[in-house]
């Protein structure tokens, strides 16, 4: 299960530093390699680093370079190069459009992310409650959930609220909400994002769930134990023993979701092309229908950018706390 | 302390809910597919199929190159997963057990690349292919693939190599294993469960990808099953048999690998944390 | 570069040597030859365009001919605008392309089309000029005119029948009424006509005498505000009040064809083609598909319509623009041109053969039509206008969920605007 997210902080490892009486102090690792004179950890990283820059770092670099370039079909095809300065972004940032998306999506991220995790949290908890049958089930229902591919589940959901003969219209009619009966979800704005959120909300809580769960069983009985010598009820118990614990796993989890949300295409592509009348395109959607949809790749490029950048000021507080942690470790 | 029946109803109840609500849509998609058409497009969903059929699946099987583009998926999701995860897992024991400068850079540019927008880069990545005569191939998919899954890969494992307690690896090797031989004999086997959960990820990315594949392969024969799956929908655009036929075949082997995976990986995450 | 000269050199010798023993099937310049052989030609055709015997003859022919290999590679409309440009970019692109003719334009502005003017000499001597205004850009044939239609009503005789209605309508408001009327007597849906069929809505701004831009200086800019164009939307909304099909989709999602199969709608606008669609969906229907022209204003005026066309251009980094060129000769000469004509229904590019079309009921559905039909704007800028989203769809929806169309095109103007001038 993969939530071994940012792993120092996540839950099992605190456990191994806490139940452990030896201190974690430096690495046998550490002396080891700069005993043999060998620079281990860098011959260790080098694969890795020499795949990341040329195959994320090379796109990147010819990504800046393209959004300063007036880039259309003509160019693309007679292989010219048109530098135009700054002008895509110029164009970009004095767009009221823009701006509109970079609000919207910053305000669906944070739905979404807060739905996730908050969502995620008390389903974990109810796992760790269940008896192991009935835990068994959720945890089935949850892995089906999360195991979807993301093309094939935008195209059940497109199926569900279909229209015509989609069952969930058909239960909404049934439960006495005559007017939904032949409702067009993707005719608005908010009912669109409604599906999409849901979508994402659907596939993104076994995650959190799970790998939340996961880290629960590993609090030590003893820390609930002292617990409840004073008294406390399950809500003292889960603010002070379970909350505590689990607080370095749900900010990375938090962090992880957020890049995943804001990010998220198929969702949204799939689901209603950024429709009805472009209301529901994130950054993303935005960048591919300025840029490859409408072969004005230069525009494309410099909206791309500023995707990064603003995904990077939104989880840049995560990593510099990150980082911080990190100088005390190891 | 003994619950009330209510407190000890609850939980089961709800869960018995939630798994109603996470598991429909699933079995809807199954469902459909293998219902007739007259009991799809009906004014009363027919929620448990009585009368089965297999010709939506059959229609859905029946485009060109079905069967290339299912063994180009799985070659460029396995390859991909699999050099992610050797990559990977070199260096996330670097960056689990050994202290060098520059740490924190590798640390903070690892996790900087989990944030890369993939499917707004196509148009860069193309010309780069393009440029080196790589179009049409499954050399450029494969390695972009792994590069989209390498991060998250590497600070995952990472997590799972910090939990082997160190005394393990130290214990080996005052029995005179060498680093390396200590790293193959008792910290990889420990790690199992972690490449396999790890992989997951890895797996379903690789599985579904469909921007780049769109622009860097033009030629059916190179293509892959997202693309077959997407064209399956226009083409058929309310034939919700045959494109829920489409989606349980596409979705089937990553629904299977999850179920059978995620068991071995949670009881080997716990006990793992809990032997530490 | 240089691979592409020697092989070209190659080719030009091979013509010589043995032009003299050419053989004698196909029109043109005629240039039969082994030439080629080994060679693979790739061709992109649309989806629909090129029916299974036509494709078939036409392939033997073409290999026994040039003893190359003959590849069609079946397109999709969605998305073909970036996978062209692409496409042209690459070094090895397709040799030859199918391409809308309100996408013709933009294509040869960009360069990636090779000059085939000298097939105006062979080939192309007697092409409709009207049908090859789009293939023409300043002065140079960038493409070859390959096959035009226009959309009739396709309709369901059962339906028709059992609403009573004995007569196919000769004025819009005729038609109106025999819709009503099948709505009244019958369960049937009477019209199955989506929110974005957008190329309908192009006739009927034609019918209307509206242009979509207009010259603003030395640019282009919407001219959606038109009273001409609102009219016109008025129209299709009447239109559009006949039908339960979704006002935010285009005639291809779900494909109209496969709603109209079924059996439960009386009619729809589209090509005459799309019947075949039906009929493959469901046999049954094939023997109640009727076909009638749609009528304008009055009996004597048939309504305006887009006349869709397609060309075939060559990719000019295709490194077989011999065989490419031989590959048009053959599936443009009176026996392909005119074998294509009478399989798929569709108007051919010179008027000598349009005698394939008697009898055909598709095309004696949409000839009387043709005379009346138009285009989109023949300007490079064009083609970004038509890129997804399409702001006239918008433009359309708006209107049918309740927008006035001078507040939708407003709502639109900036986006088209911006469109038309972000090219070059």
């Amino acid at each position: 299960m993969s939530v071994q997210t940012e792993r120092t902080d996540t839950a099992p490892a605190p456990v191994v530093r806490k139940t452990d009486p030896a201190p974690p102090g430096p690495a046998a690792g550490g002396p080891a390699g700069r005993r043999r004179g060998v620079p281990a950890p860098y011959l260790l990283l080098l694969p890795a680093l020499l795949a990341t820059v040329v195959l994320l770092g090379w796109p990147l670099v010819k990504n800046g370079l393209l959004s300063f370039q007036n880039l259309n079909p003509r160019q693309l095809i007679l292989h010219l190069t048109e530098w135009n300065g700054v002008d895509n972004y110029t164009e970009v940032l004095g767009s009221s459009d823009f701006w509109k998306v970079v609000q919207r999506s910053v305000v669906f991220t944070a739905v979404n992310v807060a739905l996730i995790m908050v969502l995620g949290t008390l389903v974990g908890l109810l796992l760790a409650r269940l008896g192991k049958g009935m835990r068994l089930l959720l945890m089935l229902g949850l892995v089906l959930a999360w195991a979807m591919p993301v093309i094939a589940a935008t195209t059940v959901y497109q199926w569900l609220f279909a229209q015509r003969f989609g069952v969930v219209n058909w239960i909404l009619d049934a439960l006495g909400w005559h007017a939904m009966a032949d409702y067009n979800w993707f005719g608005s704005q908010l009912s669109t994002f409604s599906v999409i959120t849901l979508l994402i909300v659907w596939q993104s809580v076994p995650f959190v769930a799970i790998n939340l769960y996961a880290a629960t069983t590993t609090i030590p009985k003893e820390l609930y134990e002292a617990a409840s010598l004073d008294g406390a009820g399950a809500w003292t118990g889960f603010t002070s023993v379970t909350f505590p614990f689990l607080r370095p796993f749900l900010w990375a989890t938090t962090f992880l979701e957020v890049i995943w949300v804001f990010k998220a295409f198929p969702q949204i592509f799939a689901i209603n092309a950024g429709g009805p009348d472009r209301l529901t395109e994130t950054l993303p959607i935005y960048a591919f229908v300025e840029g490859p949809g409408n072969q004005h790749y230069g525009m494309g490029s410099a909206i791309s950018f500023l995707t990064i950048l603003i995904l990077l000021g939104l989880t840049a507080y995560y990593l510099r706390t990150v980082l911080k942690q990190e100088e005390d470790e190891l | 302390m003994k619950r009330s029946l209510i407190g000890r109803l609850w939980p089961n109840a709800t869960a018995a809910v939630l798994f109603v609500v996470f598991a429909f849509p699933v079995y809807w998609m199954f469902a459909t597919a293998l219902k007739p058409t007259g009991d799809i497009v009906t004014e009363d969903p027919v929620f448990f199929p009585t009368d089965v059929t297999f010709g939506h699946f059959a229609k859905a099987v029946d485009a060109d190159h079905f069967w290339t583009l299912v063994g180009n998926s799985l070659t460029v999701t396995i390859l991909a997963v699999l050099f992610a995860l050797v990559i990977a897992l070199l260096a996330s024991f670097a960056l689990a057990r050994m202290r060098f400068r520059g740490r924190r850079g590798f640390l903070l540019t690892f996790m900087i690349a989990q944030m890369a927008p993939w499917e707004v880069m196509v148009i860069a990545i193309y010309m780069i292919v393009r440029d080196a005569e790589m179009l049409d191939s499954l050399v450029p998919l494969t390695v972009f693939y792994m590069i989209m899954v390498l991060p998250f890969t590497i600070l995952t494992l990472r997590g799972y190599v910090a939990a082997v307690p160190k005394e393990l690896e130290e214990s080996a090797m005052v029995d005179g294993c060498t680093r390396g031989q200590a790293f193959v004999r008792v910290i990889f086997p420990l790690l199992a469960p972690g490449l396999m959960a790890t992989s997951l990820f890895g797996f379903i990315t690789a599985w579904n990808e469909f921007p780049l594949v769109l622009i860097l392969n033009k030629g059916v024969e190179k293509q892959t099953l997202p693309l077959w799956l997407s064209s399956f929908q226009t083409t058929f655009g309310d034939d919700w048999g045959a494109t829920m036929a489409a989606a349980s075949l596409f979705a089937l082997p990553i629904l299977v690998l999850f179920v059978f995976l995620q068991r071995k990986a949670v009881s080997g995450l716990t006990t793992g944390a809990v032997k530490g | 570069m240089k691979r592409r000269l020697i092989a070209a050199i190659g080719v030009a010798g091979m013509v010589l040597t043995v032009a003299a023993c050419g053989g004698d099937d196909g029109e043109g310049t005629g240039a039969g030859a082994d030439g080629f052989k080994g060679q693979t030609l790739t061709v992109w055709a649309m989806d629909g365009s090129t029916p299974p015997n036509w494709t078939k003859d036409l392939t033997a022919a073409f290999e026994k001919k040039t003893g190359a290999k003959l590849k069609f590679e079946t397109q999709k409309w969605e998305g073909i605008q970036q996978k062209i440009t692409t496409a042209l970019s690459e070094s090895n692109p397709p040799d030859v392309i199918e391409v809308g003719n309100t996408q013709t334009p933009a294509y040869a502005a960009t360069g990636g089309l090779a000059d085939l003017s000298d097939l105006r000499k062979g080939v192309g001597k007697d092409w409709a000029e009207n049908l090859n205004e789009s293939a023409v850009y300043e002065g140079k044939q960038y493409a070859a005119p390959w096959y035009f239609a226009n959309r009739v009503v396709i309709y369901n005789k059962k339906v028709w029948a059992d609403a009573g209605i004995k007569e196919t309508p000769k004025t819009r408001d005729e038609f109106f009424d025999a819709l009503e009327t099948i709505g009244k007597k019958t369960d049937a849906e009477p019209l199955y006509l989506p929110g974005q069929n957008w190329y309908f809505f192009d006739g009927l701004t034609i019918g209307q005498g509206a242009d979509l831009v207009k010259k603003e200086g030395d640019k282009y800019v919407s001219n959606l505000g038109d009273p001409k164009v609102a009219k016109a939307m008025e129209i299709y909304k009447k239109y559009q009040s006949f039908s339960k099909a979704p006002k935010d989709k285009d005639e291809a999602t779900p494909q109209q064809a496969e709603v109209f199969a079924k059996g439960n709608v009386g009619a729809f606008i589209g090509m005459g083609w799309e019947a075949g669609t039906a009929i493959a969906a469901n046999k049954d229907i094939e023997k109640n598909i009727g076909y009638f022209t749609i009528p304008g204003e009055t009996a004597g005026k048939p309504e305006g319509v887009f006349l869709g066309g397609s060309n075939f251009a060559v990719a000019a980094g295709s490194e077989k623009q011999e065989l490419a060129k031989e590959f048009l000769n053959l599936a443009l000469s009176d026996k392909f041109e005119g074998a294509l004509a009478k399989e798929n229904g569709v108007i051919p590019n010179k008027e000598s053969l349009n005698s394939n079309l008697d009898g055909n009921e598709v095309a004696e559905a949409a000839a009387p039509a043709a005379a009346q039909g138009g285009t989109t704007p023949l300007i490079p800028e064009w083609a970004a206008v038509e890129n997804t989203p399409n702001p006239i769809k918008t433009y359309m929806t708006a209107v049918l969920n309740g927008k006035s169309p001078a507040a939708a095109a407003k709502q639109v103007e900036a986006e088209i605007n911006k469109r038309l001038a972000q090219q070059n």
